[in-house]
């Protein structure tokens, strides 16, 4: 088991209230898996530095966890598939 | 010939070696804006003062808060 951060840009026509739903249908692979979700950081709107597919805003999100590393893997796949995700991005704050 | 006057050039101590820092978060956009230039481009070590590990750390950090559009890439502000 080893511990990741994951990042996610929702995209802002998202609803404020099923920010947390949406992301947690996607944290259910985790927990199937066995992994742990530890914490679940909802920031919300963010304006983007840049504009990515034409959208000028985001919600974003924090994700950590800690799971085996073909669960994360399936994880950034799922999410890239999804088309509410505008972004992600997986790190492993504890190795560098 | 006036010679320009020698001028020790202080040195500078790594912010990160003198907080004992060992991760650079790239989440922590506040921090990382001191090291881009207005343009959005990465401090110089010799501006930012950073030591060799550190400053490879901010680099990476400043290029995935890029990714993520929490930094820009550039930025035509002047």
């Amino acid at each position: 088991m080893r511990r990741y951060e994951v990042m996610v840009i929702l995209d802002p026509e998202v609803e404020e209230r099923s920010v947390a739903p949406t992301l947690d249908s996607f944290l259910g692979v985790v927990r199937s898996a066995g992994g742990a979700v530890e914490r679940v950081d909802v920031w919300g709107r963010r304006k983007l530095a840049y504009e990515i597919d034409k959208k000028n805003e985001g919600i974003y999100a924090v994700l950590d966890l800690s799971c085996e590393p073909e669960t994360v893997s399936e994880l950034d796949r799922q999410l890239g598939l999804a088309e509410t995700v505008l972004r992600t991005k997986v790190v492993r704050p504890e190795a560098h | 010939m006036a010679k320009p006057p020698l001028r020790k050039p202080k040195k500078k101590v790594c912010v990160f070696c003198k907080e004992k820092v060992d991760y650079v978060d790239y989440k922590d956009t506040a921090l990382l804006r001191k090291f881009i230039s207005d343009r959005g481009k990465i401090r110089a070590r010799r501006v930012s003062g950073n030591c060799n590990q550190h400053q490879r750390d901010v680099a990476t950090a400043v290029k995935n808060a890029r990714e993520m559009a929490l930094l820009p890439y550039t930025s035509t502000a002047r």
